[in-house]
């Protein structure tokens, strides 16, 4: 088949958020199928774009209208976007079925429709080959997100969004401005273009631009100090938009500072940039698994949790290193399964029990054994222990780390793990050894979602080497630029 | 070299950021998003400005020489949508704020703590 069949992925979710209303005339649960149906077309095509991109070996480059870049827009779908885009598309798939028992609030078709436009905006944001398209992108998922977590309608949450807007409009003007600086002083807005000329620009300008482009992303990407918004956000947000937010919107804006970080890598103040980077990550997981630990609400919990991920996912882009993006890309993807397993199962909770509070999770383990297993196996999984995927990549984002000689953050990362330690076992105990409770029936799609989740953490973390080679074909595919130069069929314009 | 314009937009860039991180009342802060967008909005397109050249408007006697680039132009439009676009989601959210805690002054609300 035509590669072009892979810009379906962006047409399919736009197309179907239009077509909402007209479902809606069915009724409530019409809408909550449709849903489901096309996210499932989408992992459909996700799978065959994954399947092409990696038999092939060869990126999909899909050009708008036909013009080749830099003229026109382009997306670029390698290997790192193929694996990505997939794992967007079945993450959003299995929150469409949880929605089924977890959304009640009206209305339903509004939720629909802003659902399927954050699929659009994170599988954009992948696969862009354009940074100004990049920012609007990130605008559409930016602005679903502030929507979606007003969704509620409680003080908490309205609360929240607004903090997350503010922020959110300060990041988009700095990243805005980081462009203006790059767009003004090459000439272009084709990132295989700028990565091309980004060894004529002007280190200080560069050093400006790349900082803001940084400072932008990092709103999206929750490092510190732009990730006020985030714990607020995952707790008042409907609870499969929460697994979204830690599983994929994240990442995309992870995704793409690295991406924009290593295009370039040609600049001579290059280094400076990633030492800023390698603080900011460092921070993140410090502050992040601290304030992690006196949390009473357990959704809370685990998104600081997921912060602190992302700080260390952050820190091991920042090397500067082919093994430092290989383990990166490699913990984004154990991170994905772990987070979207860990908030599904409490999400579940909340709904089943009625809150996410500490004490709701007193005898889980009675009352819903397989949530509180699922729970279990995410937590420990998270914390990093042998024999779950987390501990691979976190392995080898130490040893990266040492690798680069950056000893004290792999010193202060080690400390801030323990502390994950102490409040995930806390929460495990919780469940299984304390409090009674008459068994509750638990729901069969959840349950099976749950099981799929749990049962990938443990077949990755006994047989890690298929997932290393898939991540490390990824993770070039960042750190590669000239590859990725050559890939794209640029036109002979200004260069 | 650099032109006037630069210092305007970025005067309101900084105007705007001190509404924002100062003010307490939340229209205010809405309002100061809203500057440093325009300013934002201005440095894009004082970035494609040359002195001297018309809008890249075909017409007679003016061929790609006489005419400033077209692509910050283009840009800004797209940016001033989505500012807009923000913007009302912003001022939905103050309004179910205002009718859940009775105030928009930020320092009241703060339910959401650590």
């Amino acid at each position: 088949m035509n590669g072009q069949y892979a810009s379906l992925l962006i047409a399919l979710p736009l197309i179907g958020a239009f077509f909402v209303p007209l479902i809606k005339g069915a009724g409530k649960k019409a809408v909550k199928y449709y849903l489901i149906a096309i996210t499932a077309v989408q992992t459909g095509i996700a799978a065959w774009v994954f399947q092409q991109v990696y038999s092939t070996g060869k990126p999909i480059i899909v050009m708008a209208g036909a013009w080749r870049p830099p003229v026109g827009i382009n997306l670029y779908i390698g290997h790192f976007a193929a694996l990505f885009i997939l794992i967007v598309a079945a993450v959003s798939f299995m929150m469409a079925v949880f929605s089924l028992r977890a959304i009640e609030v009206e209305p339903i078709d509004k939720y629909a429709m802003l659902f399927l436009l954050l699929m659009l905006g994170a599988t954009g944001m992948i696969a862009t080959g354009d940074i100004f398209n990049l920012f609007v992108f990130m605008e559409i998922t930016a602005i679903s997100a502030y929507a979606l977590t007003a969704y509620n309608k409680t003080g908490e949450a309205a609360e929240a969004s607004m903090k997350y807007i503010i922020l959110g409009g300060i990041g988009s003007s700095f990243f805005l401005i980081g462009i203006a600086l790059i767009y003004g002083s090459l000439g272009t807005l084709n990132m295989a273009q700028i990565a091309q000329l980004a060894g004529n620009m002007n280190a200080t300008v560069a050093q400006v631009g790349l900082a803001l482009v940084i400072f932008g992303l990092a709103v999206e990407a929750e490092l510190f100090p732009l990730n006020a918004w985030a714990p607020d956000a995952y707790q008042a947000a409907p609870h499969p938009i929460t697994a979204m937010f830690s599983a994929f919107v994240v990442k995309a804006g992870l995704y793409a500072m690295a991406r924009l970080l290593y295009l370039m890598q040609a600049v001579e103040s290059w280094g400076s940039v990633l030492k800023l980077l390698i603080i900011m990550a460092t921070l993140t997981v410090f502050v992040a698994e601290f304030a992690a630990l006196r949390q009473r609400n357990v959704k809370r919990m685990i998104a600081y949790s997921s912060i602190a991920q992302i700080g260390l996912i952050a820190l091991a882009f920042a090397l500067g290193t082919q093994s430092g993006v290989d383990a990166g890309v490699f913990h984004m993807v154990n991170h994905a399964i772990v987070k979207a397993l860990l908030f599904l199962a409490v999400g579940h909770v909340a709904v089943t029990l009625g809150g996410a509070e500490m004490e709701r999770f007193e005898g889980l383990g009675k009352r819903m054994p397989l949530t509180a297993f699922a729970i279990t196996i995410g937590a420990i999984a998270a914390v990093g222990i042998p024999l779950f995927n987390v501990f691979w990549s976190k392995l080898r984002i130490l040893l990266a780390t040492l690798g680069a000689g950056y000893t004290w953050a792999a010193a202060v990362v080690l400390i801030a793990s323990v502390v994950e330690a102490v409040y995930y076992f806390r929460l495990v105990h919780l469940m299984w050894f304390a409090g009674e409770g008459e068994r509750i029936s638990e729901g069969l799609a959840v349950s099976l979602i749950l099981l799929f989740l749990a049962a990938l953490v443990v077949v990755i973390g006994v047989y890690p080497d298929y997932a290393w080679s898939i991540a490390q074909k990824a993770g070039s595919d960042i750190f590669n630029v000239a590859q990725y130069i050559e890939n794209v069929p640029l036109m002979g314009v200004g260069a | 070299m650099i032109s006037v314009y630069y210092f305007g937009a970025i005067s309101l860039i900084l105007i705007g950021l001190y509404a924002v991180l100062v003010k307490k009342n939340l229209l205010k802060m809405l309002i100061g998003l809203s500057i440093m967008e325009t300013g934002v909005n201005l440095l894009l397109v004082s970035v494609g400005y040359v002195a001297g050249r018309s809008a890249p408007i075909l017409s007679e006697g003016i061929g790609p020489n006489q005419a400033v680039d077209p692509i910050p132009q283009a840009l800004v439009l797209t940016a001033i949508v989505i500012g807009v676009a923000t913007t009302a989601m912003a001022l939905s959210v103050a309004m179910l704020l205002y009718e859940k805690y009775g105030t928009l002054n930020v320092e009241e609300i703060r339910r959401l703590r650590g």
